[in-house]
């Protein structure tokens, strides 16, 4: 049964195709780790490349699967040391990351971090070998209807998220949601909010809005500490460089739940690592955030969107590898990949082309290896990027910023709704906004919109096909526990104690 | 005084959902298939979000430590950068333009003169070596050029 | 310190004025460059690739052509840049398709319309096709007609793009060839042809107006079942099988080329060295490789004879819009 992976180790275990995987893991940590380049715009550089040197199929997609692996594992490093998420799947990251290093733990933080992209990208890969065929007729069976249930869970999942200041977080994602309305809308062909500006009518990209919202603002932000923090001089001390096996042991269970989470979300058509991070973070906060440490540097909260992820990553390439449907963004590509080999996905790979569909998955496992590798001991040169002045930094920052909103829309009118949302994001923060609801709210808030509005035009306006089906049933289920939990648990524990009083 | 910030807020929120909701009421639809259709969900937010404003005029939070006069300017200062960098972008090529991006960012950071300068040419060059050879990025080169050529 | 700095920074700008140098020198020698008017990795990227490759493994041209993107509004960002900007660059040729067209039909690309650029040429095309499941109760586009015109209500239609859409189009084509109005039609817009095929299998639509190079991994496995293909003639390949929707007495077609346009102030040489350049690229057996490799099928148009191809497609456009009422 699995004589398509022993097939696999075989070729990937070649000195060609060993050395890719290398290349293809460190490409792909530079990737994630520049803010706004992420997986999609590695993978659509080197797709060209790989195909001109001529390199053969399985090659090829081993090197663009290691860019895709090691741009999840890199996103999280920005994330952590700049507070400005190296790429989409890396916001989560950010809300505990970032105050961690800001204690001074950013070598641990970067340790911890690469060990739950390990965990969490493992035992997807494991999963992905295991149920690939399986699942994959689980994820078709998701229409508009369940999808828009799992919109509804994830929101009400967001509603965690609410801590110190509910109106605020509310208000975040509400505006997010209406950014996402932005454009041509995808059921009529009506323009919205686009201003006669056909810049705006495919909306604005996910790119411009968190290169904006984030490394803009964050640009200014510094500008103030720098002026505050003048007495204090300095940074703060890096801190050990290693992870401990005990901090290690702590987050055990939030990496495993997270990394199922991210696996089962990367395996659903349409939803990649942003969307996993952010459900499996809130469900960690949900499970075990019993004294409110989450968004001030708990080891849990950064574990947790790490593993899922990276889970994501590699669960994606279920619907890819075995339907030909695209799990994400950036599997979406890599079919691009595949067609230009002349190879079509879908259920005969396995039995046709096994070199490429086993040599793939035997190079993810050694891909996340040679990453963990990769990472580990390197995390405190990462670290060190902490040490670097500011006036070198934002710049920096800058110029990234820049180069790569003007790299995927070589125009200017993105550069400027780029330093418009800065703007934003600025007040935004000054006025006490947490910026994750925002990026949720528009990320999730379009998928939301779509799929209600197509579940009710298939029923012919019959709303009950919003929970007809088992899997929508139990994601409302799901949904109303997790906004009636916080306040029927403490009672319901109440009236035990009462009981045995 | 200090609440004020949340009330502006909430007031120019309420102001945005208003526009938003009119913008929506306003929509031409040819002809749609669906029983919800696209003013529906703008809609519903702006009712929401003005709902949420009012609650935040009404009940506002602590506002933030806002900065004084000259971090303003200095706020102000590198906004003014990065527009300027905008602006001449394609204009004057990737190289010219980053230059003095970086040297006027690094020295409203509070670099020296010297410091500064080398941070321009060592990042300009270094950035356009990743860019442009590691990357194989399309970088401007402003329309100058041809005037040397 | 101060003098070692400062020795630093001489070396430091020697660097910086050896990059001008050489970049200027890159840049003057004509480096040619293909706008992809879209993200990276969609079909218009493809299109360009297709173009940037094929070039240089023939020899047509000596440095590579450089790709970058303008995405927005299926094209219309870079249509209007290239109109108001970089009207007369003869290095630079925009990547566009059917989707383009329609959307020159119905105005949404602006100001201009269909008659400000110079179209170049298609290298390739793709076609629309009819698909149903496996285990759909229609065998044959016949079957599926007949019942949309004695149950419309039942049947729903889904695809890749909004209404006005190219994928759009394909439904409401067939279902004027059915003498059904596409206002009567139901019609579920998904965000691509990935998506839609899912919904499709997952029996949440009926019908799947999608393209037929996207399909093929579907049909190996047997999953679908296309009805129609809406092509000219029958296809080759995988796809000998599939019926036009001509043989079977519907006069539904549905081309989707892929294209190239060049500024509207272009010189006359310069676009007749363009045009000399695709056809001759389209003759090479190397390039056929590439096409096929991309899942296109072969289509040569170039110089005035696509130019007076895409001009009659959007005048066909702009009339079924107003049919349909999609435009005043």
């Amino acid at each position: 049964m699995f004589d398509f992976l022993i097939d696999g180790f075989g070729v990937a275990l070649t000195p060609l195709n060993l050395g890719l995987a290398f290349l293809g893991a460190l490409l792909g940590t530079l990737f994630g780790a520049l803010p706004g380049i992420g997986p999609i715009n590695g993978i659509a550089i080197l797709m060209p490349l790989a195909y001109t040197l001529g390199l053969p199929a399985e090659s090829a997609l081993i090197l663009l699967a290691g860019v895709y692996t090691g741009a999840e594992y890199g996103g999280r490093m920005s994330s952590i040391l700049l507070n400005v998420p190296g790429d989409a799947g890396a916001v989560m990251t950010t809300l505990d990351g970032h105050p961690l290093a800001k204690k001074g733990l950013a070598g641990p933080a970067l340790g911890l971090s690469a060990v739950s992209s390990f965990v969490g990208a493992t035992i997807a890969i494991i999963g992905l070998t295991l149920f690939a065929p399986l699942l994959a007729e689980v994820a078709v069976m998701f229409g508009p209807a369940e999808f828009f249930a799992l919109m509804v869970f994830a929101f009400a999942s967001m509603s965690v998220m609410m801590g110190k200041d509910p109106i605020k977080t509310a208000i975040g994602a509400v505006l997010g949601v209406m950014v996402a309305m932005v454009g041509v809308d995808s059921g009529t062909g009506v323009l919205r909010y686009t201003f006669g500006m056909a810049e705006l009518y495919d909306g604005i990209d996910f790119v411009v809005m968190i290169i904006g919202l984030f490394a803009i603002s964050e640009i200014l932000l510094m500008l103030e500490h720098a002026n505050r923090s003048d007495a204090d001089d300095g940074m703060p001390p890096l801190g050990r460089v290693m992870v401990s096996v005990k901090e290690l042991l702590s987050c055990k269970w939030a990496m495993l739940r997270s990394a199922l989470i991210g696996f089962i979300v990367g395996v659903l058509p349409g939803t990649g690592a942003s969307v996993a991070g952010a459900v499996a973070y809130t469900t960690e906060k949900r499970l075990s955030d019993k004294d409110n440490t989450f968004g001030t540097g708990d080891m849990r909260g950064l574990a947790a969107p790490e593993a899922a992820n990276n889970a994501a990553a590699a669960g994606s390439f279920v619907p890819m590898l075995t339907l030909g449907i695209p799990g994400s963004g950036t599997t979406a590509v890599l079919l691009g990949a595949l067609m230009l080999y002349n190879i079509t996905p879908g259920p005969m790979m396995f039995t046709e082309r096994p070199e490429v569909a086993g040599g793939l998955i035997a190079s993810l496992y050694i891909g996340n290896i040679v990453l963990l590798a990769l990472n580990l001991p390197l995390a405190g040169v990462f670290a060190r990027v902490l040490t670097i002045p500011r006036w070198v930094l934002v710049p920096g920052i800058a110029i990234l910023a820049f180069v790569g909103v003007y790299q995927l829309h070589s125009d200017l009118t993105a550069i400027y709704l780029m330093l418009i949302i800065g703007i934003f994001g600025y007040l935004l923060r000054k006025l006490g906004f947490s910026l994750a609801p925002v990026i949720l709210g528009y990320v999730l808030g379009g998928l939301m919109e779509d799929n209600l509005r197509r579940a009710l035009s298939i029923s012919g306006g019959d709303l009950g096909i919003l929970w007809q089906s088992g899997i929508s049933l139990g994601l409302w289920i799901a949904a109303a526990l997790l906004l009636t939990l916080p306040w029927l648990l403490p009672k319901l524990l109440a009236g035990k104690s009462a009981d045995k009083a | 005084m200090r609440l004020a910030a949340d009330r502006v807020l909430g007031i120019v929120l309420i102001g945005l959902a208003a526009f938003a909701a009119i913008f929506a009421l306003k929509l031409q639809i040819p002809f749609s298939y669906e029983p919800v259709g696209p003013k529906a969900f703008p809609l519903g937010l702006s009712i929401l979000l003005a709902a949420l404003s009012l609650v935040l005029v009404l009940r506002p939070g602590q506002s933030g430590s806002w900065p004084n006069k000259t971090l303003s300017l200095k706020l102000l200062a590198v906004l003014a950068v990065l527009l300027i960098y905008a602006l001449l972008f394609t204009r004057l090529g990737f190289l010219i333009t980053t230059c003095f991006t970086v040297l006027a960012l690094a020295r409203l950071f509070d670099a020296p003169w010297l410091k500064a300068l080398l941070a321009a040419v060592l990042m300009t060059a270094g950035s356009y070596l990743l860019f442009t050879q590691g990357l194989d990025i399309v970088l401007p080169w402003g329309y100058w050029m041809p005037v040397f050529g | 310190m101060k003098f070692n700095k400062a020795l630093c920074y001489w070396p430091a700008l020697l660097t910086l004025g050896g990059v001008l140098l050489t970049g200027t020198a890159q840049a003057q020698s004509g480096a040619t460059e293909c706008i992809a008017p879209a993200k990276p990795g969609g079909g218009y990227d493809l299109t360009c690739r297709l173009a940037a490759n094929g070039l240089q493994e023939t020899d047509l041209i000596d440095k590579p052509m450089m790709v970058s993107y303008m995405p927005g509004g299926i094209g219309a960002v870079a249509y209007n840049h290239v109109n108001g900007v970089r009207n007369d660059d003869p290095n630079l040729i925009v990547a566009a398709s059917t989707g383009a067209a329609v959307n020159l039909a119905l105005g949404k690309f602006g100001q201009y319309d269909a008659d400000e650029v110079r179209w170049l040429g298609a290298l390739g095309a793709d076609y629309g096709a009819i698909v149903v499941k496996a285990d759909a109760p229609w065998q044959n586009l016949e079957e599926l007609m007949q019942d949309l015109q004695t149950k419309p209500g039942d049947i729903v239609f889904g695809a890749g793009g909004t209404v006005g859409s190219q994928d759009w189009m394909k439904a409401a084509l067939t279902a004027k060839a059915a003498d059904i109005s596409p206002r009567d039609l139901r019609y579920v817009a998904f965000e691509g042809g990935g998506e839609s095929l899912a919904a499709l299998l997952g029996n949440h639509i009926q019908v799947f107006t999608g393209d037929l190079s996207e399909l093929s991994s579907q049909l190996e496995s047997g999953k679908v079942r296309v009805l129609a293909a809406l092509s000219e003639e029958r296809l080759d390949g995988p796809y000998t099988d599939i019926p036009t929707a001509a043989e079977q007495g519907y006069d539904v077609q549905w081309p989707i080329w892929r294209g190239y346009y060049m500024g509207p102030d272009v010189s006359d040489e310069a676009y007749q060295a363009w045009v000399d350049k695709l056809k001759t690229l389209s003759e090479k057996e190397k390039f056929a490789e590439l096409r096929e490799a991309r899942g296109l099928f072969p289509m040569a148009r170039f110089g005035d004879d696509f130019d007076g191809y895409v001009k009659d497609q959007v005048a066909q456009f702009k009339q079924l819009a107003e049919e349909v009422g999609l435009t005043q």
